[in-house]
């Protein structure tokens, strides 16, 4: 019953954090100049640097959303995960800190950052660090 | 794959999956081609240029004001000039504005007189922002922009229903592209498709993005 369960929140922690990752990145794909406007609203990016950040970067959270989905060595990739949701809840808090009235840029237009951004970001933590140091069945017939 | 671990019959799967959704993902970044078309006379360059900016914008938006002065202005001078990005202005003033649609009227009415006269227009209207934005006089802020004769014509023209009619056609089609503030633009190329965005941005950012184009 438990291996059951465990293979279920598994199971849901794998997808929702692939489809989270690969939404992200299309949405982003679809407008590279508005996810610029964006990085550089956070004024912590130099502006030479602002419109490559914003052109690769999506294509990184893709790969990490396939990665994710196929499943092959899950651990590591869930630490990947941890990271990265990690280096967000940073730098958006930071931000919201510093009194910045930027847009959060976390999936699409228009999103200011609030105490719900950050609310929101570090509740994806919770499937990712699941991923990186839960063990299932699956988990250890794949990786 | 029958005879495989299940392990590999699922990495077999979700890999023909993902494949999928990249060959999606590589052709929705990369569809390109796919111009607004208009009959907009544009602000600066050919409408023909391989790289075309729409923008809406209010007059009276302090954000507006600092795209066109930081952003636009330098698009104008540096890529315009040389016919390789066309700058479209679109009225879109807005309601919390009190001059902003008076002022919009100013530029619509220069428009018909020349790119030239417009231009002047629509650089002194931003450039004297600040100015007009506290009494709503207009005409002090435009003195020597446009010479007398041209900005009598521009007076005589205000009034002119058809004026008020461009502004309405340019905020309808405004908000048929789901503008929702200003200022929002949209940056074309004959190589990547449509991208919307809402805000200023900085010149040093999107040149890297118009030099990619114009090749």
């Amino acid at each position: 019953m438990k291996d059951a369960i465990l293979r279920t929140v598994y199971w849901v922690s794998r997808i929702g954090l692939a489809g989270l990752f690969l939404y992200s990145g299309y949405v982003k794909l679809q407008s590279p100049l508005q996810f610029a406007a964006d990085v550089m609203g956070y004024k912590l990016v130099p502006a030479g640097l602002v419109f490559p950040v914003a052109q690769y970067f999506p294509w990184v959270e893709i790969a990490l959303g396939l990665l994710l989905l196929v499943g092959w060595r899950i651990r590591y990739w869930g630490v990947a995960a941890s990271a990265l949701i990690l280096f967000f809840i940073t730098l958006i808090t930071i931000t919201y800190a510093r009194g910045i009235d930027a847009n959060c840029g976390c999936f699409g237009t228009g999103e200011k950052i609030s105490p719900f951004t950050i609310f929101r970001d570090s509740s994806f933590l919770v499937p990712a660090l699941f991923l990186a140091f839960f063990k299932t069945k699956s988990d250890r017939i794949t990786a | 794959m029958t005879g495989e671990p299940r392990g590999m019959r699922e990495i077999w799967l979700s890999s023909t999956i993902c494949a999928a959704l990249l060959v999606a993902a590589a052709f929705g970044a990369a569809n390109g081609g796919q111009w607004a078309t208009t009959s907009d006379q544009c602000l600066g360059g050919r409408l023909d240029a391989p790289v075309r900016i729409e923008v809406f914008s209010d007059f009276q938006c302090p954000a507006c004001r600092a795209f066109y002065v930081s952003t636009i202005r330098q698009v104008l001078k540096d890529y315009s000039t040389r016919d390789k990005v066309c700058v479209v202005y679109h009225e879109f003033p807005l309601a919390m504005h009190p001059y902003a649609r008076e002022a919009a009227r100013y530029s619509v009415a220069a428009q018909r007189l020349g790119r030239a006269q417009w231009a002047a227009v629509v650089d002194a209207l931003y450039e004297n922002q600040e100015r007009w934005s506290l009494d709503g006089k207009i005409d002090a802020a435009l003195l020597g922009a446009v010479s007398a004769e041209d900005f009598a014509k521009i007076k005589r023209m205000l009034g002119e229903a058809s004026i008020e009619d461009a502004i309405a056609r340019d905020i309808a089609l405004g908000q048929q592209r789901q503008v929702k503030s200003t200022p929002t633009w949209f940056a074309m190329s004959s190589i990547t498709k449509e991208q919307k965005v809402e805000g200023p941005m900085d010149y040093r950012v999107l040149k890297p993005w118009v030099d990619a184009n114009i090749k």
